[in-house]
């Protein structure tokens, strides 16, 4: 065919677009709702994402200052953003127990702030950030810094230091007029109503960082932390964090490069690539005797085939004479079609794979017999397959692009395919979502079995 | 419809539909879509040839053969049809006249059914869309078999 | 679906399209679907038999395929009458039948069924317990969708 406009090849060009603009992210700020409309405040600004449950009333103050509030030990003010930029207060959240709110620091001066809801984190481009302009709010231009859109919303970005500044002049009122206010109000607070503020969501008061690394390895790598990785994912926070602090350097991915980085000390052994000898060693040994005359497996996101490849190798070897069938799967239609004729250099290949392959003109492949006992399909997944009942699957590293309801679809649709007998191999870094109806098979590294 | 006989006249080409007598050669087209039917039809009468019958399946193809039989001089033949395929239908008519001229008209161009086409008694294979001159081509080379 | 069958199909649509139609074609980025499929308002069907089972579904407007049986017959149709039919279901035979013969060069068999049109509002195909390739063509005269569902038997 003389125009390639009806192969493939053009497949890795129209992806990339669309991706260029949220390359570099370096603004993340806490999203939050006042009256029904979207703002966002720097999060280098905030201090904490709390729940107040009990102000002292400050008597004299202006009508947006809710009072004061004891932060483990330090009085601090608490402004009400919807009265300061005269927004509607809804009356039944006024009535409740605790009081959404944001604690900013700045400099010195820390303060906290209500507001009608928390939302999220979200980072972008600082690129992306428009001018104010009265049109976007209902409250004073001079408190607003920008606004940005993200993902089809538009959130109008507060000016921390303008917040703060009206807290001052109310403070230096306040001093002046009840020089003994502040202290009695603590006095109270610290024995009667104190409380520490509640933290929000999973971690987010106690290590904002932690939620913003889970958030940009979302945006950059498409990647979830689930209770599948969830263990892996504290210890490399940990360890990312001590190693940041040593160099003096931000602790936030900012780049796609940034997040490959955090996420390199989670792929498995040899992923990606074919295994070295090690590695399927290492599977082999989990194998376990097997009598039926045929072999199925299933290798999801498999990729250029390196993968499955490796797996069947280790299959054919390990059970000679028994029909094997190897199903491999991937979603990225240009990896996956490459797959069934790839060819390799031959310079180091594993010793395993060595009587499987072929020597070319171009480069070494595998034996058209071994090949035939897999078929890599183009498939997504999480859509009905018309796979058999199944001795192995193979799903390493694979589990972190789907999100944990999909991975929850993912591992019953394992259990409802896999023989009483059968394996299921994850990332060394992984372990089933729903722990109870699998077994970790003893002496393997993540490979677990129907309990 | 038939040429007038100036067509043939000292300097003009004979249209491939006209036998040396001046006579139009007489086709039938077995073919289950219209659309193909009219399109052959019209390839087929604008150089010259009376397109005599048409038949929508392998059955009906056959029948009007053995009906038209002797006065027709070429079959295009459809492969995928319902009730009997071109194949077939192929079979019964050589079987029934072994010197008819049969050329088999397909969207399939499957190495194993071209040969078995062949070795049945095609005279020619044609691999659709329908493109005027190698439709023309194909019909004059297997008249002059 | 097997890789192995994709680009035929790809092929013979971009292939047929661009001769039949004697225009520019445009393909559109393929993707899996497995929900219902809401009919465009006419579909035409062929079946596939052999070392597989499956269906290739073409799918497209009233107007695109007037506009494209119009192109094919060489006269301006203004409604969708027996011939513009037909001429859609012959659309379709060739587009599946050029991916056969092109997979039956690698090696696998396959057949395929006469094709059947359907025509309609509101019509749809309830596909969700199907993965389909999604094929799309830019035609100048509209789009057609290549829905190609093809399972191995077991």
């Amino acid at each position: 065919m003389s125009n390639a406009a009806g192969s493939l090849v053009l497949d890795g060009a129209d992806q990339k677009e669309g991706q260029e603009h949220n390359n570099q992210i370096d603004f993340k700020m806490v999203t939050f709702s006042l009256s029904g409309k979207d703002y966002g405040i720097d999060i280098m600004k905030i201090k904490e994402i709390a729940k107040f449950s009990s102000f002292t009333y400050v008597p004299n103050s202006a009508p947006y200052v809710r009072g004061v509030y004891n932060l483990r030990g330090d009085i601090i003010s608490i402004l009400d953003l919807r009265i300061l930029f005269h927004l509607p207060v809804d009356k039944k959240a006024e009535n409740e127990e605790t009081q959404n709110g944001l604690i900013l620091s700045l400099d010195e001066n820390v303060i906290g702030v209500v507001v009608d809801s928390i939302d999220k984190v979200i980072g972008f481009s600082s690129a992306g950030i428009q001018p104010p302009h009265p049109i976007f709010g209902d409250i004073n231009i001079k408190y607003i810094s920008g606004v940005v859109e993200n993902e089809g919303r538009l959130y109008i970005i507060l000016n921390a230091e303008r917040i703060c500044a009206k807290d001052d002049s109310v403070r230096k009122a306040a001093d002046s007029a009840l020089p003994a206010a502040a202290d009695t109000a603590a006095a109270a607070v610290s024995a009667e109503t104190y409380q520490e503020p509640q933290s929000y969501g999973n971690s987010l008061a106690a290590e904002p960082e932690r939620d913003f690394i889970r958030e940009t390895l979302k945006t950059f790598k498409g990647f979830s932390i689930t209770p599948v990785n969830e263990e892996w994912f504290t210890g490399r926070f940990a360890e990312w964090k001590e190693k940041k602090k040593q160099q003096g350097a931000d602790l936030q991915l900012k780049s796609a490069d940034d997040a490959d980085e955090y996420l390199a000390s989670y792929y498995s052994a040899d992923t990606g690539r074919f295994w070295e000898d090690d590695t399927a060693a290492r599977y082999t040994r989990a194998l376990a005797a097997q009598s039926g005359k045929i072999i199925q497996a299933w290798s999801i996101g498999s990729g250029k085939g390196f993968e499955a490849y490796s797996f069947a190798a280790i299959l054919a070897r390990k059970y000679p004479g028994v029909m094997l069938k190897v199903w491999a799967h991937d979603n990225d239609l240009l990896a996956i079609s490459t797959a069934p004729n790839l060819v390799f250099n031959d310079d180091e290949l594993p010793e395993f794979l060595g009587p499987y392959i072929v020597m070319g003109k171009n480069g070494s492949s595998f034996q058209t017999e071994f090949k035939n006992k897999i078929f890599f399909e183009y498939h997504d997944a999480l859509h009905p397959n018309s796979l058999p009942e199944l001795d192995f699957i193979m799903a390493r590293d694979v589990l972190p692009f789907f999100s944990q309801e999909d991975q929850a679809r993912l591992f019953a649709e394992f259990h409802e395919k896999l023989k009483p007998t059968g394996l299921l191999f994850l990332g060394d870094n992984e372990k089933p979502l729903d722990s109870s109806r699998w077994a970790p098979v003893s002496g393997a590294r993540a490979v677990y079995k129907k309990s | 419809m038939k040429i007038k006989g100036d067509a043939g006249g000292i300097g003009e080409r004979k249209p491939d539909g006209q036998r040396v007598d001046g006579e139009s050669y007489r086709v039938l087209i077995v073919d289950d879509s219209m659309f193909v039917t009219k399109q052959m039809g019209q390839i087929l009468t604008s150089e010259g040839f009376q397109v005599v019958a048409t038949a929508g399946d392998g059955e009906e193809g056959v029948q009007k053969y053995k009906e038209l039989y002797p006065n027709i001089d070429l079959v295009t033949m459809d492969i995928t049809m319902p009730k009997m395929d071109g194949i077939t239908a192929l079979e019964k008519i050589i079987e029934f006249d072994k010197e008819a001229k049969v050329i088999m008209v397909s969207a399939l161009g499957k190495q194993d059914l071209v040969k078995k086409s062949l070795l049945s008694g095609a005279k020619n294979y044609i691999v659709k869309p329908l493109d005027r001159k190698k439709v023309l081509e194909r019909i004059v080379m297997s008249l002059n078999k | 679906m097997r890789v192995e069958y994709i680009n035929p199909f790809v092929e013979a649509s971009y292939n047929i399209l661009k001769e039949v139609l004697n225009s520019e074609v445009v393909r559109g980025e393929l993707y899996l679907k497995s929900s219902s499929t809401p009919v465009l308002g006419v579909a035409a069907l062929v079946g596939l038999a052999g070392d597989v089972e499956g269906r290739v579904l073409f799918d497209m407007t009233k107007d695109t395929a007037i506009g494209i049986a119009s192109i094919m017959n060489g006269e301006k149709l203004t409604v969708l009458d027996e011939l513009g039919k037909a001429t859609i279901t012959e659309l379709a035979n060739l587009i599946t039948a050029q991916a056969v013969t092109k997979l039956h060069d690698l090696g696998f068999k396959f057949d395929l069924t006469p094709p059947a049109l359907f025509t309609g509002e509101n019509m749809e195909i309830s596909n969700s317990q199907v993965e389909a390739l999604i094929v799309p063509m830019k035609l100048s005269c509209g789009k057609i969708e290549i829905n190609v569902a093809i399972r191995e038997r077991a």
